[in-house]
């Protein structure tokens, strides 16, 4: 069953023409021209319960307009939106009751109160059961470390912290659908993984529907079974992100360490990229030959101390993708 | 377990009985009231400034009164005590401006308040609450008491009239946060609205009696005065306190403001949704 569904959405904004110089300056002020730009253009995509789905794109992608709209927090220029049963630009109170949001770039607790204060007012606000409440801020403050940091106003936490208090105030009414946008930007590596640990605990453990728009691969490899992506306001992608690394992935590398040294290693459907002090590294397509192919037709020939496969990076599919328009045809 | 003991410190708010929305808007009001308390210095800043400025203003007054008893019902002590109430009202009602709903617009921290399932024209109105209860402690109330030890003022002299002034500036509160919410809506149609701002609240200033008592002003501007809702944010309560408003006009007046303050409330809630429509979220 969707919880997600969007039929051919679109938002366009108009934006004001600047003509430069004297005479544009005049310009400007007698004449209003408009560029109409389609931030949206057009996109399809139903998401089911309990999905966790990474939304991708490109800065300026129509990305967070998308999200936008999906919030409820603008109004779509045409196209249809219904997200747990109800269209949150029209029902937006009764609307935001069942769903958490996360802004990487901005905060939802309130600046110069502590931590637990900016909770406790968010209890008032969604009217959690005080059970409730306790049971599951004793769950999110255990689970994300923020006991030491509870009674610190927002202002002065790091921003780790911060996006630990935000994750928790977006959840502790039980929402339905948690949107997630750009949850780890700017955090160092553990920090990272604490989060993406616990974004996949309530994915799975209490079956929290998430969209997840982020810029970090890893947190999509981690995270994310399903990817949409979006460039110039339209949907390219949408599917397994396995399947985008297959189509479009780079090659993918085979490193063998010889026993002992031969003067010839090349062997046909792969090329041999280096050869050096018994270690030879080879690339190979998918399509053209399996790596256990390879490692069989290498080994009938050579004696073999190692090897090891290493698959293309999502980071570099997708740059490809973005800068080669390598999806457009097809969309 | 840390949040336990936590718990303890949330406001208490009077009677548990009272629904959830009252229930919000208290802790809203409550947290509000806490946080402006904080800026002592500024309060003590504004508030010899404050002292200062009526006294300028009142001069200019005497000036005009010269020889005379009175002119239209203002002798010495009504000038003083208007000079002092209008003086004592400046912050509570934000009349030099009041720009935060424009500001979070601009910025976009809109956004996380809309996000949130909570009456948006009421969720501010519960944090001017708490921010115009400080203004009048900190300054409204000390501002009185400094002019009454230099000056010879009129009081009110009954507890029905201090009534009359303390309800009178309830509503004057709502009819002020009214106008002001719905002039810092200008933000959703303009990126640059500080400039209508501006012009607002100079307005204000002429209309409701700020400038000058409304009395002193020719008939036909006076009319055009009650026909806008500034005066009953400010000029009918210098009249109340002293005394010049009583009776069953006193009553027509105070209803009137009731009136004025419900007109602009909704007002603001009709013209958010019109808003809310238009909202470009700049950034993120």
């Amino acid at each position: 069953m969707s919880i997600i569904t969007v039929r051919n959405l679109r938002k366009e904004f108009k934006v004001s023409k600047h003509h430069r110089g004297m005479m544009g300056t005049l310009r400007n002020l007698t004449t209003r021209e408009f560029t109409l730009v389609k931030a949206v253009d057009n996109i399809d995509f139903t998401i089911a319960r309990g999905e966790l789905v990474g939304y991708l794109g490109p800065n300026g992608a129509g990305k967070s307009t998308t999200i936008k709209m999906l919030t409820g927090l603008l109004t779509p220029t045409g196209g249809e939106v219904v997200v747990n049963g109800r269209v949150p630009h029209q029902q937006r109170q009764l609307y935001v009751q069942r769903i958490g949001a996360v802004f990487g770039q901005r905060t939802t607790l309130w600046w110069d109160l502590p931590v637990i204060e900016s909770l406790e007012l968010l209890r008032h606000i969604y009217r959690v059961p005080p059970d409730r409440y306790r049971q599951n801020l004793h769950e999110f403050t255990s689970l994300l470390e923020m006991e030491s940091f509870l009674n610190t106003p927002v202002r002065s936490l790091s921003l780790g912290q911060r996006m630990r208090a935000d994750i928790c105030a977006a959840l502790l009414h039980d929402p339905d659908l948690l949107f997630l946008d750009e949850p780890t930007i700017g955090l160092d590596v553990v920090a990272k993984e604490r989060i993406r640990e616990f974004v996949r605990h309530i994915n799975s453990a209490r079956g929290v529907t998430i969209l997840l728009t982020t810029h970090d691969m890893a947190d999509v490899e981690r995270l994310c079974s399903r990817v949409m992506i979006i460039d110039h306001g339209r949907l390219l992608y949408d599917g397994r992100l396995q399947t985008l690394q297959d189509r479009f992935g780079g090659k993918r590398e085979l490193v063998v360490d010889f026993a002992e040294p031969y003067p010839e290693v090349t062997v046909p459907g792969a090329t041999l990229t280096h050869y050096h002090d018994l270690r030879a590294t080879y690339e190979f397509e998918r399509q053209t030959i399996s790596a256990s192919e390879l490692i069989g037709l290498l080994s009938t020939q050579y004696r073999i101390r190692d090897l090891s496969v290493r698959e293309p990076d999502i980071e570099g599919t997708i740059r490809r993708i973005y800068q080669e328009g390598l999806l457009t045809g097809d969309a | 377990m840390t949040f336990h003991s936590t718990t303890g410190r949330i406001a208490r708010c009077p009677s548990q009985y009272l629904y959830p929305t009252m229930r919000l808007f208290w802790e809203f009001t409550v947290r509000s009231f806490q946080r402006h308390l904080t800026y002592r210095a500024a309060a003590v800043a504004g508030l010899v400034t404050n002292f200062f400025f009526g006294i300028l203003r009142v001069s200019v007054l005497l000036a005009i009164l010269g020889e005379q008893e009175s002119i239209e019902g203002y002798g010495r002590a009504e000038l003083f005590t208007y000079m002092a109430l209008t003086q004592a009202i400046i912050t509570y009602l934000s009349l030099f401006g009041w720009y935060d709903l424009m500001n979070a617009v601009h910025s976009g921290e809109i956004a996380t308040d809309l996000l949130k399932p909570m009456g948006f024209v009421s969720f501010w109105l519960a944090r001017d609450v708490g921010r115009a209860a400080v203004a009048l402690l900190l300054r409204g109330v000390v501002i009185m008491a400094l002019y009454s030890l230099f000056f010879d003022m009129v009081h009110p002299t009954s507890v029905a009239q201090v009534t009359a002034v303390a309800v009178s500036l309830i509503l004057a509160l709502l009819i002020s946060f009214g106008f002001r919410f719905l002039l810092n809506l200008s933000a959703f149609w303009s990126p640059n609205a500080r400039g209508i701002g501006r012009f607002g609240f100079t307005i204000s200033w002429f209309f409701s009696g700020f400038l000058m008592p409304l009395a002193f002003f020719p008939a036909w501007v006076q009319q055009i005065a009650y026909l806008t809702p500034f005066p009953y944010a400010l000029n009918v309560i210098v009249e109340i306190y002293t005394g010049q408003l009583t009776g069953p006009a006193l009553w027509q007046t105070l209803c009137i403001q009731l009136l004025w303050g419900l007109l602009l409330f909704t007002l603001a809630h009709v013209t958010l949704r019109t808003a809310v429509k238009r909202l470009v979220i700049l950034g993120g």
